[in-house]
């Protein structure tokens, strides 16, 4: 019961945050107009860039146009959740941690991680999850999948925990700042290896596919678990790959946060 | 209600040479030495005490709150506030606090000063008549109204400190912790702010802990005071107690009917004083003669005053606390406590 109580005070307060929000985005019209512009703007050229290429390349390494639409499109997803909800994490790498605000989220009566990530509710993902979810639509009707019950379950599946693979490494080279102070570098360059996810992982070299593959692990954000929905596969693998790697940087995020909150050190005033 | 036993907090700071060849030198073989900016520091708090926490820059005042807070981990010793410490349950023991630094805001920055009691509310779990009763109370203490739908990015520093406080209380904390509450505002503010942190005190026997610069602050609002330098306790009583102890320094002020007259006065030769226990100055309207009054008696100097010189007007000042420690600070020594 007590559980329950919890949970449900927890979507409540993020309700309210995110209400908070986006009363925040409203306050500042033109800033928001012109943000939304640049999202459509930024996520139209990727769009352009990738028919470039596949006008000019028709297979990947085996990997047809239409599949690597939909690895492109299962990449997105993930992304933008992580980037709708756990956004706030770049300025604990970036600003809060070394300008002393941590200390206001240590003073209220819920989790610091809570806190920290439901005060920004960064709508720029809708961007990336519209696009994602228009290039599923696109190539799912071209490709071979048999949309049935089990498919769709492990397809939710697979988009949340790779979800928290983005959140998981995100939370691990943020919480570098409490010791360092700042991290946001450190971060991003962690970061920026998603970017190898959106194709499949078999194009790179060894030294490169291991480094996605287990050291940070995006390749399970995208090809592997895609890959089991386009040509089949050990779902053990593929899928359950993505739920081991999420629980494990998940929980390494959490435990090193935990430290990082008993080292931090605040800033004069 | 708070006991502090030997609180302590060393931090690791790296000692760096001047310029970029000493930034980069450090970068490349960083050498850390350890900084005591809390240093076994112990004291109690009564439930309902208004506790004055001062000393100079950097004395560790709010390094000590931080830890108070649940903000810092203590390196070691012991805080233990409403039979809870601090950093092992913060998210039960918060809700019982209330916290102001005077530096920094936890209002919405880009939101109605509204908009922030509403989350406040929701965050720390106050039902609405409860929540009804407190904004009312609240807004006749620190008197709100007037600014309660502005964004708070539009506030002046006077509103938003009481905004600030006003957020601090809607939870209804048995103890305030208020890091400089008055810092850069005017003299009108600080006294509704001191009337409000009274007012809240006496209803409801909040224990207030304040840091401050302002000595106004300190006579008018608390009971006790903690002084602290470098890290270290240095006095720990009531306030007339230190003006008991340290203040015999007396200050006798008078206009004379004839200024060549009054130059003939000569305290030190009179009563065989030295530099240190007697300074007279003159700047053309009245004397002002400051004094040690363990040496010699107000009677005394006011009756060898008034056998030389006529006066107009005069009057006998008391031991003034900015003045005391002002001399504490600049002495610096341990005086015990």
């Amino acid at each position: 019961m007590r559980i329950i109580k919890k949970i449900h005070r927890t979507f409540k307060l993020h309700r309210i945050f995110i209400k908070q929000d986006l009363k925040r985005l409203m306050e500042y019209k033109v800033d928001f107009l012109t943000g939304a512009v640049g999202m459509l703007l930024a996520q139209a050229i990727n769009l352009f860039f990738l028919s470039v290429i596949f006008s000019q390349i028709p297979s990947l390494n085996g990997y047809t146009f239409e599949q690597i639409i939909f690895i492109y499109g299962f990449a997105l997803l993930p992304k933008a959740i992580d980037h709708l909800f756990f956004d706030n994490l770049w300025s604990i790498g970036y600003f809060i941690i070394r300008k002393g605000d941590f200390d206001k989220y240590l003073t209220r009566p819920v989790s610091t991680l809570f806190a920290v990530t439901v005060e920004k509710f960064q709508v720029d993902a809708f961007g990336e999850l519209i696009v994602g979810i228009t290039f599923l639509c696109v190539s799912i009707p071209q490709i071979d999948i048999s949309i049935n019950f089990i498919n769709i379950l492990l397809f939710i599946i697979a988009v949340l925990f790779s979800t928290f693979i983005y959140t998981g490494i995100k939370l691990i080279t943020s919480s570098i700042a409490f010791w360092t102070k700042r991290s946001g570098h450190v971060m991003y360059m962690f970061y920026m290896v998603n970017e190898f996810a959106k194709y499949p992982t078999t194009i790179y070299n060894k030294v490169v596919a291991s480094i996605i593959t287990y050291i940070i692990p995006f390749a399970f954000t995208a090809f592997f678990p895609a890959s089991y929905f386009l040509v089949g596969g050990n779902p053990l693998f593929n899928i359950g790959g993505t739920i081991v790697m999420a629980a494990a940087l998940m929980a390494l995020g959490i435990f090193v946060w935990n430290k990082g909150v008993s080292a931090y050190e605040s800033a004069g005033s | 209600m708070i006991y502090v036993e030997k609180l302590r907090k060393e931090f690791k700071k790296a000692i760096k040479e001047p310029g970029l060849k000493g930034s980069l030198k450090s970068f490349i073989k960083p050498k850390n030495e350890i900084i005591t900016a809390v240093d076994d520091i112990t004291f109690h708090v009564p439930k309902g005490e208004i506790l004055g926490f001062i000393g100079p820059n950097g004395a560790g005042k709010s390094t000590v709150i931080k830890m108070l807070t649940g903000i810092l981990t203590p390196t070691s010793g012991k805080c233990e506030i409403n039979g809870q410490i601090p950093y092992k349950n913060r998210k039960n023991y918060v809700k019982e606090i209330g916290v102001v630094f005077g530096q920094r805001t936890q209002l919405w920055w880009d939101l109605a000063l509204r908009e922030t009691y509403t989350v406040l509310k929701e965050i720390y779990e106050v039902d609405d008549e409860q929540y009804k009763k407190r904004m009312s109370f609240l807004n006749e203490v620190l008197d709100l109204e007037s600014f309660i739908t502005s964004p708070v990015r539009t506030l002046s520093l006077g509103q938003r400190m009481r905004a600030d406080i006003a957020a601090s209380l809607l939870h209804s904390p048995k103890v305030l912790f208020l890091d400089e509450p008055t810092i850069g505002l005017d003299v009108v503010v600080k006294d509704n702010i001191r009337n409000a942190i009274k007012q809240i005190n006496e209803n409801e026997q909040t224990t207030v802990i304040l840091t401050t610069h302002d000595l106004q602050d300190v006579e008018n609002l608390c009971d006790r005071i903690v002084m602290i330098d470098k890290g270290k306790k240095v006095f720990d009583g009531a306030i007339d107690s230190l003006k008991e102890r340290y203040g015999q320094s007396r200050e006798l002020k008078f206009i004379p009917v004839n200024f060549d007259i009054a130059a003939n006065l000569d305290y030190e030769r009179e009563f065989n004083l030295s530099d240190n226990d007697i300074f007279v100055e003159n700047d053309g309207h009245s004397i002002s003669v400051k004094f040690n009054s363990d040496k010699v008696s107000v009677e005394k100097m006011l009756s060898y005053t008034l056998s030389v010189t006529h006066v107009k007007d005069i009057n006998v000042g008391d031991a003034d606390i900015e003045e005391i420690i002002k001399d504490i600070y600049k002495s610096g020594v341990d005086i015990g406590g």
